[in-house]
């Protein structure tokens, strides 16, 4: 027995570890700049401005970009560079599970994804007056939210490749297609119930949703069940990514 | 007592492209790269794994060290079946891999904490043993360097420190050596010979055979992705008394022109190959005892002076050329490194 729990001890501190050291690597370079921390401001003022959006709309739409895009970056990133300079084989022939590794890489984008949204939270609270109803529920669709779309992201990073241009692309294609149908920039409720039906098929739309409770105080689907949709898409993307770390072995990537 | 490594069958297919899963009988859709080896390494060997390039070498280190799943076969390190638990193996292992793979954007000091971090190094001791790396390597004056400043010397110097900051019992080198400076390549060999000594078992991946040659107990050669010969250094020699040759640099007398050639010297009876090695020619012979005394009438025949003349036996390189299917003298690469055993008549005449 305490054997085990040294060993699930060892495996937080070698997963908090990996996300400290990514942490300092990886967060000031150009790729994580652009696409975690630029993307979602750009992406809100293009389909934003000159639309009559109030500041607590606007607030809660900035976070759920900025959580969707920033933790969604890091793994598509991260994972093909450090297979290319082959760090990454250090970390595979640790004495670590996957699954710790995978989630050290995880807590990597969500960090990220977090700060943008402090960020993006300040700017809203301070330039345009905005004001958060329920602060804990806004926290916990931000800390769910980054798991989330962090997992997302390192299922495309596990592909076995070595460029991350090879990841980039389907990678940035499915997150602007979630995007798209989710209920962003169209409220669910103005939505016909098809289109409804297909939102509901993305994960973003239920992090909008949960924004949207915290900060306008009104929302569609039952926060609850907007938190347990992020935390449980969260855990079953991980799959994938072990999926495709299992067949990299194989193939030698 | 456990073998460090012991290895039954081993044997991986790559699957071409497109396909999902490797043929390993035979249907040519994928590469055959190791192909049913066996071999055991011992405690507290040094273990030489001899190759062309595409041999396999790479291939096979990957899968010792769990960075690649077998197509076949059976690993066992330090008794430990790396298919049912890597967990208690990837412990006592280190791995210097091919490319330097330091982080460049943390220093030389950082790179150490965190692998010392990541193999769970006592909190109380990283720093000590970090210190202790560091001068050994010659670092220390640079540990708050970034290391994308380092030279490829001094990077090669950090992975191989990183690689041994938790103390393994088993260390696994791709190719330690290749494009650094002599001063860097003897440092790295001192120090493999002094952990080998402190009871540490190391396995080389290597084409530098002189690298072989000067630090292993015992080497296996492998070629096409089978093993094709397994001893220690000198018995692989001695079985290899064919390719024996003898080294001779011959010039005419002092005021005379050189004629530019050394017409007749590979029809001399017992000589099976002739190669020109820098000034000199290399006669391969099985019987180099009866070739010395045609060469001294070779040369007074055609009025040249002997200045130099050796017997050299088999050298490991030619043993793996032999082995590998490179013909002696044709591929010959002659390195600085790679001399062949003098004995005998050596030196100038």
């Amino acid at each position: 027995m305490n054997q085990w729990i040294e060993r699930i001890k060892d495996e937080w501190a070698q997963a908090w570890t990996v996300a400290v050291k990514d942490v300092r690597v990886y967060y000031l370079r150009p790729g994580m700049i652009m696409f975690g921390f630029l993307m979602p401001f750009f992406m809100f003022f293009s389909f934003s401005v000159r639309r009559e959006l109030g500041a607590a709309e606007g607030v809660a739409r900035l976070l759920a970009l900025a959580v969707f895009f920033t933790a969604g970056a890091a793994g598509p990133f991260i994972i093909p560079t450090e297979r290319r300079i082959g760090t990454y084989d250090r970390l595979l022939a640790a004495p670590m599970s996957l699954l710790t590794l995978l989630l050290g890489k995880t807590a990597v984008g969500a960090f990220f994804a977090i700060a943008v949204s402090i960020v993006a939270l300040l700017a809203g609270l301070l330039f345009f007056g905005a004001t958060i109803l329920q602060p804990g529920l806004l926290a916990a669709g931000i800390l769910l939210g980054a798991f989330s779309f962090s997992t997302l992201g390192l299922a495309f990073g596990s592909m076995p490749t070595t460029n991350p241009g090879d990841v980039q692309m389907p990678s940035t294609l499915l997150r602007w297609g979630l995007l798209f149908i989710s209920g962003v920039f169209i409220p669910l409720g103005e939505m016909a119930p098809v289109a409804r039906a297909i939102a509901y098929l993305s994960p973003l739309t239920y992090a909008q949703d949960v924004m949207n409770h915290a900060v306008l105080g009104s929302g569609l689907i039952n926060p609850w069940l907007d938190l347990s949709v992020l935390a449980l898409s969260g855990v079953l993307l991980l799959w994938p990514s072990i999926k495709m770390h299992q067949r990299a072995r194989v193939l030698g990537r | 007592m456990n073998h460090a490594i012991e290895v039954e069958n081993l044997t991986k297919y790559y699957p071409s492209a497109g396909l999902r899963q490797a043929q390993p009988n035979g249907s040519g859709q994928a590469f055959l790269a190791v192909d049913h080896i066996n071999f055991t390494v011992e405690q507290g060997e040094i273990f030489g794994f001899l190759g062309p390039n595409g041999a396999g070498k790479t291939t096979t280190q990957r899968m010792l060290t769990t960075l690649l799943t077998p197509t076949e076969g059976r690993i066992l390190i330090n008794g430990h079946d790396l298919a049912r638990d890597s967990y208690p193996a990837k412990r006592q292992l280190g791995l210097v891999p091919e490319e330097s793979n330091v982080y460049t954007e943390l220093t030389a000091w950082d790179n150490l904490m965190f692998t010392a971090s990541i193999y769970r190094v006592p909190r109380s001791e990283r720093a000590k043993r970090a210190q202790e790396l560091l001068e050994t390597f010659g670092l220390w004056e640079k540990r708050a360097v970034k290391t994308e400043n380092f030279s490829k010397g001094m990077r090669r110097r950090l992975s191989i420190a990183m690689a041994i900051i938790h103390k393994p019992s088993l260390l696994f080198l791709d190719e330690p050596t290749p494009g650094l400076d002599v001063q860097s390549i003897r440092a790295i060999w001192e120090l493999i010979r002094r952990m080998n000594a402190e009871g540490t078992t190391v396995f080389i991946t290597t084409h530098q055979i002189e690298e072989a040659n000067q630090l292993c107990g015992r080497v296996a050669i492998i070629s096409r992705g089978k093993i094709a010969a397994i001893d220690t250094p000198e018995r692989l020699k001695a079985n290899f008394r064919r390719v024996q040759s003898v080294e001779v640099a011959l010039e005419p007398p002092e005021g005379s022109e050189s004629s530019g050639g050394l017409p007749g010297l590979e029809s001399l009876p017992g000589v099976t190959t002739q190669v020109k090695v820098g000034d000199k020619m290399r006669l391969y012979t099985e019987d180099p005892s009866a070739l010395l005394p045609r060469l001294i009438q070779y040369a007074e025949s055609h009025a040249l002076r002997i200045v130099s003349l050796n017997t050299l036996g088999p050298s490991l390189e030619d043993v793996f050329l032999e082995i590998t299917g490179g013909q002696v003298g044709v591929v010959g690469n002659e390195t600085q490194e790679e001399k062949p055993a003098r004995r005998g008549m050596g030196g100038r005449k």
